[in-house]
């Protein structure tokens, strides 16, 4: 793992993808700083964070791109998955070097609100509670970011997806918030997923009987469910969706809280994906 | 050492490897044959692990790939199709690398590093990015980075692709400096090659197992025709006539004579049976001198592609495939 680690970072520094994304970084949160900070004298710093949350989407598909489809298309993973290494060791190797670069800005722009203390007092407890919702978030939409490359050979295709997939979770809470509360469309939105879910497993383990299964299983309860309190499915979608959005639980950090809930939703997230790309790496191997 | 077991490799209807089994010995080299496409790639790519198998078993010193493919790779160095370079790291950094994930230890790492590149004869770039390499030594550090670790089982996919001939030499001359402590598995469509440096050979074509034998012993399987090649001066139809007299001989063709009154012959006759004095007396007996005689022995060319091309023509019409194949072996 420390191997692929030292080489992912080495390969970010020997081409200009890693110090780019610095680059960038720091001055999209500089230029907020100077705006929300700096201009109207305000000594919150959370409020420039909150407001440059968008910044993944923008520079989390430069990183996170090229770092596993760039081994699918130069065939580099012939040489990884035949040496001794794990899936699992591969893709926590990958992450933890981009998480690295991650650290690095942060750990520069934490030094901005002591910056801010010469001029005044400042509220640290919401100013690091919302750097840290920011490094949390961050490391979640890299282990999307390492998903969604891992599931293409092309750059391009990886980056343009990652892009798509980031922009609606930036855009989840109101999506969710303009559909129907309705118990009745809730149950069909959450029998489509149902089907959804199946068909997905169907193309990842050719298995017929268990998805058909699971799909009987899943529509049969959830009609059951509905039968018996219809009521339990009334804005049931939102709920969910609010309840997945990674930008709203940040908004509890911003607001100086720092709820383990949060913090473990975010590592949930973090671990999900990053064990949903060991898990296509492994499925290579069964094609 | 290697025990391959009808594996059979299929995607969707294609079968990619039909029911193959070979064994290897320690300290081997096995040369893996077979025009493009024949399933050679494959094959390895199962062996080390990084493809599935349909059906079948492969077992690496007693440990199956499929049930122990962690301890499998320990003892395998591979140099895929394409070498698995990453362009954005110099030689040595890459090797380092390289060394790192196949667990060599630190102390031995150093060394290692220098001693291989030393023997594939790539110190000279060793600071300079693998992007801007050529073909020949981005072939090379391949080479490099599949026998680092010195595993027990080196297999090599097509591994002089790109390179002139005195670095194919060099690499044969490494192959075999190797396979004194190491099996070696190496494919190629090229048959000097694998002639020069295998122990044992193994053709295969559309998947399935042609055959396995000693380079030696390859030419007993075809030794159903020899051929002669002559150069006569004389008349063109008086020793056509004359030879047609000889018995044993099945085949007659012209070729093409350089100097002018002579004619040139390719004479084929059955097995066991040298004609060349048969040829000489008759052919003195109308006192047409021979210029020049010269026996055509089969090479593994032309064992290659009478194998190949005889499993093709099996499959179209079985008979009278001798005829066609004689004739694109003088075509050569």
């Amino acid at each position: 793992m420390l191997a692929i680690y030292k080489k992912e970072l080495r390969t970010y520094f020997t081409s200009m993808v890693g110090y780019v994304f610095i680059a960038l970084f720091l001055f999209i949160i500089g230029l907020f700083f100077r705006m929300n900070n700096l201009v109207t004298r305000a000594a919150n710093f959370e409020y420039t964070i909150a407001n440059v949350s968008f910044i993944f989407v923008l520079l989390v598909p430069l990183l996170t791109m090229r770092i596993m489809a760039e081994e699918n298309r130069q065939k580099t993973d012939q040489l990884l998955l035949t040496s001794p290494v794990t899936a699992a060791n591969i893709v926590m190797g990958k992450f933890f070097a981009v998480f690295t670069i991650l650290l690095v800005v942060n750990a520069i722009i934490c030094t901005y609100p002591l910056i801010m203390l010469r001029y005044g007092k400042v509220p640290f407890a919401s100013s690091y509670a919302s750097l840290m919702g920011f490094l949390l978030l961050g490391g979640a939409y890299l282990a999307m970011g390492i998903f969604l490359s891992s599931l293409t050979e092309s750059q391009v295709v990886a980056a343009v997806i990652t892009f798509i997939v980031f922009f609606f979770t930036l855009f989840m809470d109101g999506i969710a918030a303009s559909i129907s509360t309705n118990h009745k469309t809730a149950l069909i939105f959450f029998g489509i997923l149902m089907l959804i879910i199946c068909f997905i497993l169907w193309i990842m383990m050719r298995n017929i009987t268990v998805s058909i299964g699971l799909g009987i299983i899943g529509i049969g309860s959830l009609t059951g469910l509905y039968m018996y309190k219809p009521t339990l499915f009334d804005g049931a979608i939102v709920k969910l969706f609010s309840w997945l959005s990674a930008t709203a639980r940040f908004n509890n950090f911003y607001m100086g809280i720092l709820d383990l809930a949060d913090i473990i939703f975010y590592i949930s997230i973090i671990f999900v994906f990053l064990f949903l790309s060991t898990q296509v790496i492994k499925k290579k191997r069964w094609s | 050492m290697i025990e391959v077991k009808n594996l059979v490799k299929r995607y969707g209807n294609h079968t990619a490897v039909d029911d193959l089994s070979f064994t290897v010995g320690k300290g081997q080299i096995l040369g893996f044959l077979g025009p493009n496409g024949a399933g050679k790639s494959t094959t390895m790519n199962i062996i080390t692990g990084y493809i599935s198998a349909t059906e079948g078993t492969v077992i690496v010193n007693g440990l199956d790939v499929f049930e122990e493919p962690e301890e499998v790779k320990k003892m395998i160095g591979y140099l895929p199709e394409f070498p698995p370079l990453y362009p954005d790291l110099t030689v040595l950094e890459y090797l380092d690398f390289v060394a790192d994930i196949k667990k060599v230890k630190r102390s031995a790492k150093r060394q290692m590093v220098d001693d291989i590149m030393e023997a594939t004869k790539i110190s000279d770039v060793k600071n300079r990015l693998i992007r801007h390499l050529s073909k020949g030594y981005k072939q090379r550090v391949g080479l490099a980075q599949a026998i680092m670790g010195y595993p027990e089982l080196i297999i090599l996919d097509e591994p002089t692709v790109g390179l002139d001939p005195k670095q194919i030499k060099e690499i044969r001359e490494l192959i075999r400096e190797l396979s004194k402590e190491h099996t070696i598995i190496l494919s190629s469509h090229i048959m000097q090659e694998v002639n020069a440096v295998c122990d044992s050979i193994l053709i295969i074509d559309k998947g399935r197992l042609i055959l396995q034998d000693k380079p030696e012993n390859l030419g007993k399987h075809f030794s159903s025709t020899v051929g002669v090649k002559l150069v006569v001066k004389g008349d063109k139809d008086t020793i056509i006539s004359e030879l047609r007299k000889i018995d044993s001989i099945t085949k007659l063709e012209e070729t093409r004579a350089l100097e002018e009154g002579t004619v040139g012959l390719t004479v084929y006759s059955n097995e066991d049976k040298d004609i060349r004095e048969d040829l000489f007396f008759s052919l003195s007996g109308i006192r047409t001198p021979i210029l020049e005689m010269q026996s055509i022995s089969m090479s593994l060319e032309d064992i290659f592609l009478k194998v190949t091309q005889e499993e093709e023509s099996v499959n179209e019409t079985s008979t009278s495939s001798e005829e066609e194949v004689i004739t694109d072996v003088s075509d050569l």
